[in-house]
């Protein structure tokens, strides 16, 4: 499967990912800028901030509150559909998808 | 071709403690992994060869059944991988979230730093070490985890002992005697505070604990690595950020001008002098590491201030310079380890206890430069900072 990540400059890169991976860890492994993943998926640095096509966002389990309160102090605002890439694992309907890591 | 982990013998563990970092130099030069005598352990000092080993936890544990920390604070989170640590961390963790330390602990910090001011402003000057930074951590830390009230330099102490009897590799009686005393006096001030975090649940670590259902024995473990661990780490991050702004007072004004520079300063003082140093992991199963072969079960040092010391990630790497490109650094750690009290520290250091010191403490300067100490490897910061300002 394929995800798009959007740059805050609008530049786009297009990856390969599998099944079950997360899309922090897609991103850190290629090495796409604005996704660092200091705690590499515990849900404690705050630094892998992106945002969802409303309608993935949607249809998954909404984020708890302890990832509502990371995502308030990320580096940039959280927006309507903003998750934390770690916390969001691809399935087969995310095949496709474009995500945008936020200024 | 993977070869043998080259030795560094030729360093006393004094030269390690004054100053670490031309050692690590050293080191990070002569390949991933090298043994420094003087430490009895094989460090890993670059930057990227830490981020590898912090993303794999199934060949480089932190389970370690031969764990001197376990032996002074008992099966601690610190200690565990995977589903364990996990459990253990989010039972912790609605007490550390950035929103609880913004909402709830801003402003009982606020009250602790504007007391510790108010009470040395006239005297024109202080070591901060004493004066301000230690009793600053301690009495903060009292009121993160809801002891209630305990004497800060009582906290202080069984945070010291605590670290000793956890670095005690040599097995000192005296030093095992005294951190088992201190653990036994945390169980009686975690026994006398449970009934009312029980009555009243709060934002406190305590009740958190209490809160998720842990049982006695974890809450016990973790409430001693909160103590061991999250006093000296504030209190050397407040110490080492003051000092880098007094020494760079160009720095100073820019920080002055815009207090959004208040956080980006306080990644730089804990990259320039990492308050933790040094963490260990095991080796799980034999692996190779940038050529270096390493053994199951060995235990190698990751040592963090080398990597936050890497040129190939850092420029000028001993320079302090707030102004540096935004690049994240390993002071917290990294990983499922990554460091659970990292929002607490930014807002205590970084919006409080150092931009009100500044505030408060009219043309705040080194008072006697040659009175400065810097101190330590696994743990480092000013150990005596001798500040004067105007009354």
């Amino acid at each position: 499967m394929q995800i798009t990540y959007v740059q805050p400059d609008g530049s786009a890169r297009t990856v390969k990912a599998s099944l079950g991976v997360s899309l922090m860890e897609v991103a850190v492994n290629n090495a796409i800028p604005g996704i660092v993943g200091e705690c590499n998926g515990s849900a404690a640095c705050a630094t892998c901030h992106v945002v969802l096509p409303q309608a993935v966002f949607d249809r998954l389990a909404p984020p708890e509150d302890h990832e509502i309160d990371m995502l308030d102090f990320a580096d940039s605002p959280r927006q309507p559909c903003s998750r934390l890439g770690c916390q969001v694992r691809l399935s087969d309907e995310m095949d496709g998808m474009t995500v945008t890591i936020p200024a | 071709m993977a070869s043998p982990v080259p030795v560094i013998d030729d360093v006393s563990f004094d030269d390690l403690m004054n100053d670490p970092y031309p050692i690590y130099a050293r080191a990070r030069k002569m390949g991933s992994v090298v043994r420094v005598a003087a430490a009895n352990i094989a460090l890993v000092t670059r930057f990227d060869d830490i981020v590898e080993i912090e993303r794999d936890p199934e060949t480089y544990s932190s389970v370690n059944p031969a764990s001197l920390v376990n032996k002074v604070m008992g099966h601690t989170l610190m200690r565990k991988d995977g589903a364990d640590h996990a459990a253990e961390r989010k039972a912790m963790e609605p007490a550390l979230r950035p929103g609880t330390a913004t909402r709830c602990w801003a402003p009982k910090f606020e009250a602790i730093c504007d007391e510790l001011i108010e009470a040395m402003r006239p005297s024109g000057e202080a070591d901060l070490f004493d004066a301000f930074a230690a009793p600053m951590a301690a009495r903060g830390l009292d009121a993160l985890l809801g002891f209630g009230g305990v004497d800060w330099r009582r906290l202080a102490h069984w945070s010291q002992s605590l670290m000793d009897g956890a670095g005690n590799y040599s097995g000192d009686p005296a030093i095992a005697r005294e951190a088992a005393q201190s653990a036994r006096e945390i169980e009686e001030t975690i026994a006398r505070m449970l009934p009312q975090h029980r009555a009243a649940p709060n934002d406190s670590v305590l009740s958190a604990m209490v809160q998720a259902g842990q049982p006695i024995e974890q809450i016990h473990a973790n409430i001693k690595v909160a103590v061991g661990g999250g006093l000296n780490e504030p209190r050397d991050a407040i110490l080492t950020l003051v000092l880098g702004l007094l020494e760079n007072l160009d720095q100073l004004a820019a920080v002055k001008a815009d207090p959004a520079l208040w956080g980006p300063a306080f990644e730089e003082a804990v990259r320039w002098i990492s308050p933790i140093g040094m963490y260990p992991r095991r080796v799980a199963r034999p692996v190779t590491l940038g050529g270096a072969d390493l053994e199951q079960d060995q235990q190698i040092g990751l040592c963090v201030a080398a990597a936050n010391h890497d040129p190939a990630r850092f420029a000028d790497p001993s320079r302090f310079d707030i102004l540096r490109p935004k690049q994240s650094h390993l002071a917290f750690g990294a990983g499922a380890h990554f460091c659970a009290g990292t929002w607490v520290a930014r807002v205590m250091v970084s919006k409080l206890a150092v931009p009100r010191l500044f505030e408060r403490l009219p043309n705040l300067r080194i008072a006697d430069p040659a009175g400065v100490r810097i101190r330590g490897w696994v743990f480092r910061g000013p150990t005596a900072l001798p500040v004067a300002w105007d009354r």
